[in-house]
């Protein structure tokens, strides 16, 4: 209703609901500015559904691989999650005026084209360990980093819907770390089977490090971070 | 990891036993083979003489089907290389693969992934059941069959035979299941049956919806896909195990298949080639019978 500077009858009524408030609630510190720009934040979210999508067919292609029962559902369960983050950033894409979802939707350079096909390589049942390192010990601490950095230095207001996408998916990734690293935990039962999970996690992480985590260098910052604030 | 994983490759735990879908089918404990006089129905009731031992041994089945529907969204997931994934592309080429005939749409890869957690959920509901109802893992063997149809190369063959012709008999095997549960007065059975059900319905429908878009304009690649889905069809009546008839265990669902997008005439198909194949397994016995017969003679 339009302000008429008449005032119906307030009756018994105290608060005025005409009294003028402040646009932003005082504790609302939401901030304008962001690190990233249009182009910037559309990039990421392309390298994030890449990413995304090579997980969630990965682990959709190991599920006939391992002999764990409990491992193999929950390899079922976690693949559809991943396909839905890339289904997200998908549907993101042309928000953010990129109406052809596919240019964007690709890995961040080569190293990480590489990490991808070492972190897929293990296949014999006898490489469980193998494969949930190289998923729950690199890969999804990494989109954690990568998703937590963006949500933490994106603007909160005019980027507020990609925000909202990585507060749900970083649940899920919480949730799934914690899901992966407990069955890593309950596979490994020897000394050898440590050296085993940290020999590939360090093969893997170097690969990472090269390719400058999911997005990049700038990942999560420093050199690279990118966009216009 | 390989594209297109071989089936005598599954893995299993030290539990489980695979054999043959003819081994399976002359196990004594299945539904079909018995030694008592013949009965009027063979259909899955609780008052049926041996329907704790049958239900049990459906309910295995129905445990590894699920895990095998799991390990086949999940190779579909990873098998096919998604339309526009020029990266993907790129890795195809430099191994020397065909990187275009195999391309799926992203949406349908997503259907696929979604199928993979519902089919884990019905792992673990099957493996809660088959503890319900006294029976345990590896108590009966697993034929691998269910898999072998989700090896195809082509992925809307392997949408056909999976998802319209395999979950289309899950179907009709949930359906057979919550009658069971309904007459034998177990809430706890008919409640998850029921629930399964509805997400087997969602599947075929989704491979209903696939085919139809994915070979809009390519009638040849439709014809070749319901062909393999027929051929899948028959497959999973082997014996008559499902059909109209009552000397069946297993109905047919009529209702549901139609809520999955089955057309009348679909159905119909599917009834008569459940029939042929009873009446195949009939006129099988019945030669058995008579050799024996003679041989006893002899």
């Amino acid at each position: 209703m339009p302000c008429t500077g008449v005032r119906p009858h307030l009756g018994g009524i105290v608060a005025d609901p005409y009294k003028p408030r402040a646009p932003f609630a005082p504790w609302d510190r939401r901030e304008l500015p962001g690190l990233f720009d249009v182009e910037e934040s559309a990039r990421r979210i392309g390298n994030y559904k890449w990413a995304e999508m090579k997980l969630f067919e990965a682990l959709g292609g190991w599920v006939a691989t391992v002999p764990e029962l409990d491992v193999k559902m929950r390899l079922g369960t976690h693949c559809y999650k991943h396909a839905w983050h890339a289904e997200l950033w998908h549907k993101r894409l042309p928000e953010l005026r990129e109406m052809n979802p596919e240019r964007l939707t690709q890995p961040a350079n080569d190293a990480m084209v590489r990490f991808i096909e070492a972190m897929t390589e293990p296949e014999a049942p006898e490489q469980t360990i193998e494969k949930l390192v190289g998923v729950y010990r690199v890969f999804i601490p990494h989109f954690i980093a990568a998703y937590t950095f963006h949500k933490n230095n994106t603007s909160q207001i005019t980027d507020a819907p990609t925000i909202r996408s990585l507060q749900f998916i970083l649940q899920d990734e919480f949730d799934d770390w914690r899901d992966g690293e407990m069955l890593i935990q309950s596979l490994i039962e020897t000394p050898e089977e440590v050296d085993r999970a940290a020999a590939h996690q360090t093969r893997l992480e170097k690969l990472m490090i090269e390719a400058g985590g999911i997005a990049g260098p700038g990942s999560i910052g420093g050199a690279g971070a990118g966009g216009a604030s | 990891m390989r594209k297109f994983f071989p089936v005598e490759e599954l893995a299993r735990d030290s539990r489980f036993n695979q054999v043959t879908m003819k081994d399976r089918m002359a196990d004594p404990r299945s539904a079909l083979v018995k030694d008592e006089p013949r009965q009027k129905s063979n259909r899955l009731v609780p008052s049926r003489p041996d329907a704790s031992a049958a239900a049990r041994g459906l309910m295995h089945g129905i445990f590894v089907g699920e895990i095998q529907a799991l390990e086949g969204a999940g190779r579909t997931c990873h098998d096919f290389r998604t339309a526009g994934d020029s990266a993907r592309r790129a890795q195809d080429d430099a191994h020397g693969e065909d990187s275009f005939a195999d391309a799926v749409p992203f949406a349908l890869k997503l259907d696929m992934a979604r199928q993979a957690w519902d089919e884990a959920r019905h792992v673990e509901i099957s493996v809660k059941l088959s503890d319900w109802m006294g029976s345990e893992i590896g108590e009966f063997a697993e034929n691998t069959v269910l898999f072998q149809a989700a090896c195809s190369t082509d992925p809307i063959l392997r949408l056909a035979g999976v998802n319209r012709a395999l979950e289309g008999l899950a179907i009709d095997v949930f359906t057979t299941m919550k009658e069971f549960g309904d007459l034998a007065g177990d809430p706890y059975l008919e409640f998850c049956e029921d629930w399964m059900l509805a997400d087997e319905v969602t599947h075929v429908k989704m491979g209903s919806d696939w085919l139809r878009r994915v070979t809009e304009h390519d009638p040849d690649r439709r014809k070749k896909a319901l062909e393999f889905q027929s051929v899948v069809d028959k497959l999973f009546s082997y014996g008559g195990t499902r059909s109209d008839s009552q000397e069946s265990p297993i109905g047919l669902a009529r209702r549901f298949r139609e809520l999955a997008g089955f057309t009348d005439d679909e159905v119909e198909d599917i009834a008569e080639v459940s029939l042929a194949a009873l009446e195949e397994r009939k006129a099988s016995v019945a030669r058995m019978q008579a050799t024996a017969r003679e041989f006893a003679a002899s």
